[in-house]
């Protein structure tokens, strides 16, 4: 709820991502539908086997991208959501995007061969100095900590055990 | 008078030292995270997760009993002292407490919200109490049909009237459908949409949605548009001295009354569940409100902060009925408990009350506890809460990433699971740029199997007759309410907007008068 948001979308030529997302959920609605059809569907189950619900959900799919890129060129917009810490313009910096979505891929295949605590230090430390920590070894100095604290406290406290990984092997508290 | 004993037993549960403790740390861990800027209550009660998995489930869901009240009152303290407010359920809050706050009444709203969220959720709690084994009863008696008649109702009023937009609430309704029909079918077991892969042969793990979409896509959404500078945080005055005057006393007992009494009601039924009743109560009380104090609304009106507040926690409480007597879920907090439900193997539903009457009458007692400990911790604790709210973001977001990712590996400990996180939390972002609610998606997903399982029961027992969708009297009369909800719900639309129209000029005004403010000073 802020004073900024009215009107102001109607004055951006063609809405990209708008119509992009509501073709998306049009193509995976079409996809749905061709893809329900190729679904098992076994003679002993009766009267709804699997395939109905997925016709029907694939219909809605279709129906409700299709309604909403008719909303859209009708000029009715969505509204970007709105958050405490949201800048009110409508920048977008794509490069922070980007670059999270990387480091989390990264933490993903990290996980196993180097540990959870290596995983997570890359994961924080790595996005905090993306969104503008300053100086960027203080991040990885509380990016470890904090990896270690959840990693002791995890295994240790609370008994859901997390790979310690090749460096930490050794330490008895950080293992489940 | 039966439920009585029952909950004097829970009570006896509830208040042995260990879960005592379990309350008090759900309760703190719950405001605490609560306050954090860009959490609502889903994504408090989501990211929180993993802390129950070693729990017994009494323990689990006494803290979460804590950690769902707790989340509530949290968002109110971030929208009354932060000058940025954000999520919906407290918008008004947001905007009369803050509008207090700058005006060095700060300490008051946080008061009035503070006893007025107690009132609320005690009062709901009792009725809680009451209603809800009734409601059990009568709910052993609903066949397949009924049910499907309750989901659609369910589907219909999250999806639609969720959000601005009904075609967009609709599409993330059915974006949730799809992700839930992913996996082996569990009654043909037959192979849906899993492209092959082994992972999701047993589907996509609700956490994963739940905590991707609200966790992962939060954190990208904000970190593609994050504001600049420092946090501004408006001061407060100290000692509770100040909390409340004698004359904000006498003007915040009825609209908590007030307040309660519309949001209770409003959280047992599915339509949309705490922003309509904040935005009734809004209305309420403004409409009520005599001479003076009428001027007074958007200029920081105690009454906007009291009313409100109090209608949002009773309406968290009313969501609870549904939840426990009938299984089912009517916004996204309440979905993310009834996967909290089935870690347990526990159904929510009419059986429930009989099959695990221990459990949930100390849920319910806890319910009480959680309560009273919110009103004795939150205003001594307020200096905290500021601190909290005044966290670097760079490490809010780094860590909410953080913990969202330790989430989603806990769930099954493989790292594939943490990849689909990151797809989701992918799609939730563009969710969030292109102004799709979440919350439809979220409780689509987890109503979705528990949807076609029914409807395929009911169907087979009919041997694939349609109709008998629509010959029972109940189900028939949940159709008919259908149609009136959705009739009221356009009304309530309208006024919705016409209170934000008339708030929004208030805002231009307040924001001139602010500016003179800064200058002056």
């Amino acid at each position: 709820m802020t004073t900024t948001r009215q009107e102001r979308p109607a004055e951006r030529t063609v809405p990209v991502g708008e119509l992009g997302f509501a073709g998306g959920v049009v193509a995976l609605g079409v996809f749905a539908l061709v893809r329900a059809g190729s679904i098992n569907e076994p003679l002993t189950a009766g009267s709804m086997g699997p395939r109905a619900l997925p016709y029907l959900v694939g219909g809605a799919l279709v129906l409700s991208g299709l309604a909403v890129v008719a909303a859209v060129l009708r000029g009715h917009r969505g509204e970007a959501e709105h958050g405490e810490d949201v800048a009110d313009d409508e920048h977008t910096d794509w490069r922070v995007v980007g670059m999270l979505v990387a480091l989390f891929l990264v933490h993903v295949f990290l996980i196993i061969p180097a540990g959870w605590p290596v995983a997570a230090t890359v994961l924080f430390s790595g996005s905090a100095v993306v969104l503008g920590a300053k100086p960027w070894w203080r991040a990885i100095v509380i990016g470890l900590l904090l990896a270690l604290v959840l990693q002791a406290s995890f295994a240790g406290g609370l008994g859901v055990s997390l790979p310690a990984g090749p460096l930490l092997e050794g330490v008895s508290f950080l293992r489940g | 008078m039966d439920s009585f004993f029952a909950l004097m037993e829970g009570f006896g549960t509830a208040l042995q030292p260990q879960y005592l403790f379990l309350a008090l740390v759900g309760v703190f861990v719950g405001t605490a995270v609560g306050v954090l800027p860009g959490i609502g209550p889903a994504m408090t009660v989501a990211l929180l997760l993993p802390l129950t998995y070693s729990l017994d489930p009494t323990g689990a869901f006494i803290m979460f009993a804590g950690i769902y009240y707790g989340g509530m009152y949290g968002g109110s303290t971030t929208s009354i002292l932060l000058n940025t407010p954000g999520e919906s359920a407290s918008i008004i809050t947001a905007l009369e407490g803050n509008r207090m706050a700058k005006a060095g009444r700060g300490t008051a709203a946080l008061a009035t919200a503070a006893i007025g969220s107690f009132v609320a959720g005690t009062f709901a709690t009792v009725g809680l109490t009451f209603v809800a084994p009734i409601a059990a009863e009568w709910a052993v008696k609903l066949g397949p049909v009924d049910y499907v008649a309750l989901m659609i109702l369910a589907f219909l009023t999250v999806g639609a009237l969720l959000g601005s937009s009904i075609a967009r609430g609709l599409a993330s309704l059915s974006l949730g459908l799809f992700i839930g029909l992913i996996g082996v079918d569990q009654i043909s077991g037959q192979q849906r949409f899993t492209f092959g892969v082994p992972v999701l042969g047993d589907g996509i793990d609700v956490v994963l949605v739940a905590v991707g979409l609200f966790a992962v896509g939060e954190a990208l959404y904000v970190g593609s548009r994050l504001r600049k500078g420092p946090v501004e945080v408006v001061p407060i005055s100290k000692g509770w001295r100040n909390w409340m005057t004698r004359e904000e006393l006498r003007l915040s007992w009825k609209p908590w009354l007030r307040g309660t009494a519309i949001g209770f009601p409003i959280g047992t039924i599915p339509a949309g569940g705490a922003d309509v009743s904040t935005f009734l109560s809004y209305a309420a009380e403004k409409k009520l409100a005599k001479g003076e104090r009428k001027e007074q609304f958007g200029h920081g009106a105690i009454e906007g902060v009291a009313g409100p507040e109090s209608a949002n926690n009773a309406a968290a409480a009313g969501v609870l009925v549904p939840l426990l007597t009938l299984g089912l879920p009517t916004s996204a907090t309440a979905a993310i408990m009834l996967v909290v439900f089935q870690q347990y193997n526990i159904d929510p539903g009419p059986q429930l009350f009989s099959g695990n009457a221990a459990l949930v009458w100390a849920l319910i007692a806890s319910l009480y506890i959680g309560n009273l400990m919110l009103l004795v911790l939150n205003l001594p604790l307020v200096g905290l809460w500021v601190r909290v709210l005044q966290i670097p973001r760079h490490y809010l977001y780094a860590g909410i990433l953080t913990f969202a990712a330790l989430g989603a590996f806990a769930v099954n400990r493989i790292p594939a699971d943490v990849m689909i996180l990151l797809v989701i939390g992918v799609i939730g972002f563009f969710m969030r740029r292109v102004g799709y609610p979440i919350a439809p998606m979220v409780v689509a997903m987890i109503l979705g199997p528990m949807f076609e399982a029914q409807l395929r029961r009911a169907l087979s027992i009919s041997q694939g007759d349609p109709v008998t969708l629509v010959q029972s009297p109940f189900a028939v009369f949940v159709y008919a309410a259908l149609g009136l909800v959705f009739a009221l719900s356009l009304w309530l639309k309208r006024r919705e907007r016409e209170t934000e129209e008339v708030l929004e000029h208030l805002e231009d005004d307040e924001l001139v008068s602010t500016d003179e403010r800064s200058v002056r000073s």
